[in-house]
């Protein structure tokens, strides 16, 4: 992928187009390789955190079970109707599955190196092309976050009354929600390399260990941030989708046909 | 020189914020056909890219998921994965690659000088007793010794409990085993250093590695199943390696390993071998239960 795109010496005569400029190469490239590992990692790491929950109530003597997760899968099961009801019901279907840790952990340290990878390119990307300044927050932040959040609970109702319901004015890259999320996201992701490295080697990187509290306060904001990430990823896609091809585009090729006049518009 | 006259220019608190503030976005302007050729070529990468991230999730995915996914497709996936040369053993040779990479990446960040967090008494939590088989019986305590070969002498040693705690100086420590599961406990524990072995009956020259073995392991179901672990001699060295014959203050018992077993806080909880029998030393890297059956062979943790 390239950098966005040049400002050249047109042939006479070519038909010119207004673009803005959006998403380094680096940027691009790493959102969407971090898309495809962060499913890698998740269905792997739930796998791992089979053979040891760290979210565990006393055995229970009918099922043998100390895993809430387990539990859950067997109530869904039980619900569905299953014979014999499967108490692997959700391991089987948000991981790799039970039993089969070794297959797991050599899958979870490959995508794991590349995660770390990718994460220095996207690092990289935000340096080089900039991009990292749209996404600090701001002081005018919590004003229009909540602009935004009226703008979206108000948005099914209004067109249900047919009713004019404008988007607040956003004079920047993104919305304060967006910020925030977008903000979010590096912070999870180097807060699970990290507490994932507090817990792949306690015993030389001690000071890590400490700085999560415990060996399994690291567990505990590794799983955490696994929610935070996954957690991102609906909402995100729904929105992204929802804003339309020229944002999905955009990730693509770098660049938006979306230029505003003036600051009169949403971006 | 009138410079000399100037106050120095002084950075602002205000340059930083300056520096992060969002610029304007960029417009630029450009010719139409070009845009379309960026186009098509980004998007024939990020294609090319989702295949690749397509095929390679199918080739992966262990094969009781394929099955799962595919049904009665897997044959054919399994196929087409093969005519393009993304085999089963590939795979696994690949991942046995990243296993070694991630043991180089764990050898290389070990020190010997560095000691592991340890903890007060106090902290201790309960120990599960993991042994994969089952747990041995007493009758393997009466004429135990520890046999240690491979040393400089060409002798073998035959020692007791009683040899080891006569000779060489007791140690405790309060360290946390770390299972290979995410589990782990703070335990007590008090032995002799493997150090203080490693220099009463030195290894033959060139040898790195030790072999410990448990022959009184069982299977599952009670029969002898040898249980054996390699360990680098840089691990055994450690001040904290301990071959250890007390567990909170009283003998081991059985479930913890009695008579004798490795502690060793700097490797995984499996290199931590229970009711030790044999150490051999070599010149070459030895076999490994768990390496055998998956896992990586290093275990530095």
């Amino acid at each position: 992928m390239s950098d966005a795109p040049q400002v050249q010496n047109p042939a006479p005569g070519a038909t010119m187009r207004r673009v803005v400029r959006k998403h380094h190469a680096l940027v691009r490239l790493s959102h969407w390789a971090h898309a495809a590992l962060l499913g890698g990692l998740i269905v792997t790491g739930i796998a791992i955190y089979w053979a040891a929950p760290v979210f565990t109530h006393p055995r229970d003597p009918r099922t043998g079970s100390r895993d809430h997760v387990l539990d859950a899968g067997l109530a869904i099961s039980r619900a569905l109707g299953e014979q014999p009801a499967n108490a692997a019901w959700l391991y089987d279907r948000l991981s790799l599955g039970t039993r089969d840790l070794a297959r797991a952990l050599r899958l979870h340290w490959a995508f794991a190196y590349l995660y770390m990878a990718v994460g220095a390119l996207y690092v990289i990307g935000l340096a080089r092309g900039g991009g990292g300044r749209a996404l600090l927050p701001r002081p005018s932040d919590p004003q229009e976050a909540l602009a935004m959040l009226r703008y979206y609970a108000g948005l099914l109702p209004m067109a249900v009354l047919r009713r004019p319901w404008p988007h607040p004015v956003i004079h920047s890259k993104y919305n304060a929600l967006q910020r925030a999320a977008y903000f979010t996201m590096p912070i999870a992701g180097l807060l699970a390399v990290l507490s994932g490295w507090a817990m792949h080697k306690p015993s030389q990187l001690g000071w890590l260990e400490r700085a999560f509290g415990s060996y399994d306060g690291a567990r505990v904001v590794h799983l955490v941030c696994m929610l935070v990430l996954g957690a991102f990823v609906v909402p995100h896609t729904l929105l992204a989708v929802a804003d339309g091809w020229d944002t999905l585009r955009s990730m693509v090729v770098g660049w938006s046909a979306r230029v505003r006049e003036g600051d009169d518009g949403r971006s | 020189m009138a410079d000399r006259d100037m106050p120095a220019p002084r950075r602002e608190p205000a340059d930083l914020a300056a520096l992060l503030r969002e610029r304007p976005e960029e417009v630029v302007a450009q010719p139409v056909e070009r845009l379309r050729a960026q186009s098509r070529r980004d998007f024939l990468i990020f294609s090319l890219g989702a295949a690749a991230a397509a095929v390679g999730a199918a080739w992966l995915l262990p094969d009781r998921n394929r099955t799962r996914l595919f049904g009665r497709g897997a044959a054919a996936v399994d196929g087409l994965l093969g005519r393009v040369g993304l085999t089963r053993p590939l795979r696994e040779q690949v991942l046995d690659r990243v296993l070694a990479f991630d043991d180089q990446v764990a050898a290389a960040m070990y020190s010997e000088h560095r000691l592991v967090r340890t903890y007060t008494r106090t902290q201790v939590t309960p120990l599960r007793n993991n042994y994969h088989g089952r747990t041995p019986g007493p009758e393997i305590l009466p004429g135990w010794t520890l046999n240690v070969s491979g040393l400089a002498s060409g002798r073998t040693e035959r020692l007791t409990t009683a040899d080891l705690l006569g000779r060489f100086r007791a140690h405790e420590q309060v360290t946390r085993l770390i299972c290979v599961e995410g589990w782990s406990a703070v335990s007590w524990w008090g032995g002799i250093r493997f150090a203080d072995l490693l220099r009463a009956f030195p290894p033959a020259a060139g040898a790195r590695w030790a072999a410990l073995t448990s022959n009184v392991s069982l299977d599952a179901r009670g029969r002898p199943e040898p249980y054996y672990v390699s360990l680098d001699l840089g691990t055994a060295r450690h001040p904290q390696t301990l071959l250890v014959t007390h567990h909170l203050g009283q003998p081991l018992t059985l479930a913890h390993g009695a008579p004798l077993r490795l502690i060793a806080p700097v490797k995984l909880g499996l290199k931590n071998i229970k009711a030790l029998t044999d150490i051999t030393y070599m010149t070459g890297e030895p076999p490994d239960y768990w390496n055998e059956r998956g896992y990586s062979r290093y275990d530095g943790i």
